[in-house]
């Protein structure tokens, strides 16, 4: 009975992974940002840079997200929310910290109602800096993040290519 | 909290939260039924400590802090900065680089009611108006990045000046991405003003006569869609907007349709504006040399950023460190108004009415308590439920 | 009316009430007025309001530090491209100020404001719920205070 099992385990694990890692639904949570970073991360779904594409796809609870992406350098007001989301995601779960704010406080480092960025209050699996980090650069960190749940050899690409469509005003400029 | 939202029987919360957690709505509503009967906004999400913060940092390392108070409106937060210091330095930045600010404070205005009105289409359900509008966007971010070197934190000010200059390739793509962007615009304008389903939710919708929007303070297009002739950049023109004047955009109705076009038709004041600031760039030297110690004193100054009014209020005491910093943003006068607005409206309407006044706010993660006076239950919702109930209210009503 | 009507009327308004103030020009678009009797200043307010000058821009609270031992509060009303300073100075600790939340429905959130920042009392205030210092905030710490330790709320109980 043992060794069956655990080889189902392992091609349930597999397929699980497949799925979020091909699919994972995102959490956005912002923290007290400037919302410079939540912009970007808006911009992601839009068409130039269309993260849905690769079936990352946004939701509004907690419950149903694989992954939190978090902005901000966590006010004391927004601090409790923010464990309360984590919380609530179930295993397994991972956090985005984006911005310079999330990874440290950014400029507001020290300030007197700041914790001083997200790991302070839940922990963080991957860092993308930038003041804002550019929406190629979150697209980037969210497929590393993935690819790290991958087997070598079947990973994401992280550049995209600018999809056919795209009118000519927008990338010649 | 106000003793008139304080539940008295606590029955079935409904939605994602777990009953024993008491977190407090960021929005409160009681509601009759569909009625909101009072609303109460709690803030302090996003509340930093800057202008404690700004007592310890030097006045330059002040200009990088400013920057981040708002990364939509960024520019104006530091141009305001930058105009408060130099009036107590008694310095006046060379004319081409106060012409260089209001080029980019122009641009910046461009891209914050593009993201504006994008967000807004959301609030009521209209995707593709979202996508359209912030794929659109991305031509005037291209053009800013182009010119500073970011798309968001343009760090275009330096005490005294501008960090950089325009050439003549530049200034070619700038008219060019304005033309695109102009044509746009009337688009948008055209589905505004036409599209019935849009003015389901915005035609006669959150009505603040004139009287009101004076009484309650309300700035910037806001209170221009209330006929209120609020607009800094005329009534009290600063930097390069004395030797480039804007024309006001005002509507009379007062309502959320008039709000939207208030904001549309100022764009094309900004177009003509950029438009005439490119023909006619003064020549000269993009720095003027403003001392480390920033003589003591006290300077007021008020700028015109895409939300509305914007004030900043600075006090030096000799050293090279600031006094006294005070900013007082535009979201918080129209903050009040609309929250008062909101009473005698459907819950449905919330959402739009709140995106009427273009909130300098992350919208994505408010929790709303709504508690019904006459059933007496009480539930949470998100922001996203609370936008799925104004969308799914308007469609029923269609049919 | 231009600035100069503007500032020509306001010194009108004020010069009612010269045996409460002291009138000085800093900048040729400003005008400011020290008021000395505090119980002044809500009739001033009213007479700004009652001639079209009321728009209440900003106010501004001030620690002039325990040597001097005072706080000052300002209000700016800027009609136009003008701005009348209205400025009080109540003592560091257990000072007050009156209210201008009746008159000007919008003072209200400047007022709450000023007091959770620097612990200045506004008589007549009703609403003086925190607004942007979160609730679990302890009391008596006013964090735009010169003598602010941010190590005290550290030392608070369970957490801020």
């Amino acid at each position: 009975m043992e060794p069956k099992k655990n080889v189902w385990d392992e091609v349930v694990k597999g397929l699980k992974t497949w799925a979020r890692v091909n699919s994972p639904w995102v959490l956005h949570f912002n923290s007290g940002s400037c919302n410079g970073c939540d912009i970007e991360i808006l911009s992601t779904l839009t068409p130039r840079y269309d993260m849905e594409r690769m079936g990352v796809k946004l939701q509004a609870s907690p419950r149903h997200a694989d992954i939190l992406l978090a902005t901000g350098a966590v006010t004391r007001q927004a601090r409790e929310r923010l464990v309360r989301i984590y919380e609530q995601m179930h295993e397994p779960k991972f956090v985005i910290a984006i911005g310079s704010c999330a990874i440290s406080g950014g400029v507001f480092e020290g300030c007197y109602n700041v914790m001083g960025g997200i790991d302070q209050v839940i922990p963080v699996n991957a860092y993308i800096p930038g003041c804002p980090p550019r929406p190629e650069a979150i697209i980037y960190g969210v497929v590393k993040l993935l690819n790290s749940l991958l087997p070598a050899g079947s990973q994401i690409p992280a550049a995209l290519p600018v999809p056919e469509n795209t009118p000519e005003e927008v990338t010649t400029l | 909290m106000p003793e008139n939202l304080a539940p008295k029987r606590f029955t079935i919360p409904i939605g994602p939260q777990h009953p024993a957690l008491k977190e407090p709505g960021h929005f409160q509503f009681t509601v009759d039924g569909e009625v909101v009967t009072s609303a109460y906004v709690r803030l302090g999400y996003a509340h930093r400590g800057i202008e404690k913060a700004a007592e310890e940092r030097t006045w330059i390392q002040n200009l990088y802090l400013i920057e981040r108070i708002c990364g939509i409106c960024s520019h104006i937060h530091a141009m305001a900065y930058c105009l408060a210091v130099e009036s107590l330095a008694n310095v006046e930045a060379p004319p081409r680089a106060q012409a260089i600010r209001v080029l980019v404070a122009e641009l910046e205005r461009i891209h914050s009611h593009f993201l504006w009105i994008g967000v807004s289409a959301h609030e009521a359900g209209f995707e593709t108006l979202f996508m359209y509008s912030w794929r659109d966007r991305e031509t005037v971010m291209d053009l800013l990045e182009g010119l500073t070197g970011n798309r968001v934190n343009y760090s275009a000010n330096l005490l005294g000046g501008v960090k950089f200059d325009l050439d003549q390739a530049q200034m070619d793509s700038i008219r060019k991405g304005v033309d695109f962007l102009e044509e746009r615009t009337h688009h948008y304008l055209d589905v505004i003003m036409h599209d019935s389903t849009f003015l389901q939710r915005t035609r006669g919708i959150g009505v603040m006569t004139t009287a009101q929007a004076e009484v309650m303070g309300a700035v910037g297009p806001t209170a221009r869609a209330s006929n209120v002739k609020r607009d800094l950049r005329v009534e009290a023109p600063y930097s390069a907007y004395k030797t480039f004047p804007v024309q006001m955009a005002l509507d009379t109705r007062g309502d959320l349709e008039a709000r939207f076009e208030v904001r549309l038709n100022e764009l094309f004041e900004s177009f003509r504006l950029i438009r005439q600031i490119l023909d006619n760039l003064p020549e000269g030297p993009l720095v003027a040399r403003i001392p480390r110690r920033i003589p003591a004193g006290e300077a007021v100054v008020r700028l015109e950023a895409p939300r509305g009014e914007v004030y900043y209020f600075v006090k030096g005491n000799g050293s090279d460190k600031p006094e006294r910093l005070k900013v007082r943003t535009p979201t918080i006068c129209n903050l009040t108004s609309v929250i008062r607005l909101a009473v005698g409206h459907q819950l449905a309407d919330v959402p739009m009415i709140l995106a009427g006044i273009d909130p300098c706010f992350s919208c994505n993660d408010r929790m709303v308590q709504v508690r019904d006076a006459a059933t007496d239950s009480q539930k949470m919702l998100t922001w996203e439920q609370l936008r799925q109930h104004g969308i799914d209210f308007y469609r029923s009503k269609a049919k | 009316m231009n600035s100069q009507e503007i500032l020509t009327l306001a010194e009108a308004i004020v010069g009612a009430w010269d045996w409460a103030t002291e009138v000085s020009h800093p900048r040729p678009n400003q005008i400011d007025v020290k008021v000395t009797h505090l119980n002044e200043l809500v009739p001033i307010v009213v007479g700004l309001r009652v001639k079209r000058l009321g728009y209440l821009c900003a106010i501004v609270g001030l620690d002039l530090g325990p040597e001097v031992n005072e706080m000052e509060v300002l209000y700016h009303f800027c009609p136009g491209d003008v701005v009348i300073g209205l400025r009080v100075r109540i003592p560091r600790q257990g000072g007050a100020v009156p209210s201008l939340s009746e008159v000007i429905p919008s003072a209200e959130v400047f007022e709450r404001e000023l007091h959770e920042m620097f612990g200045i009392e506004i008589t007549g205030l009703r609403n003086t719920e925190r607004l942007y210092l979160p609730e679990r905030w302890p009391e008596g710490v006013y964090p735009l205070r010169k003598d602010f330790d941010p190590a005290s709320l550290a030392a608070h109980e369970g957490g801020v």
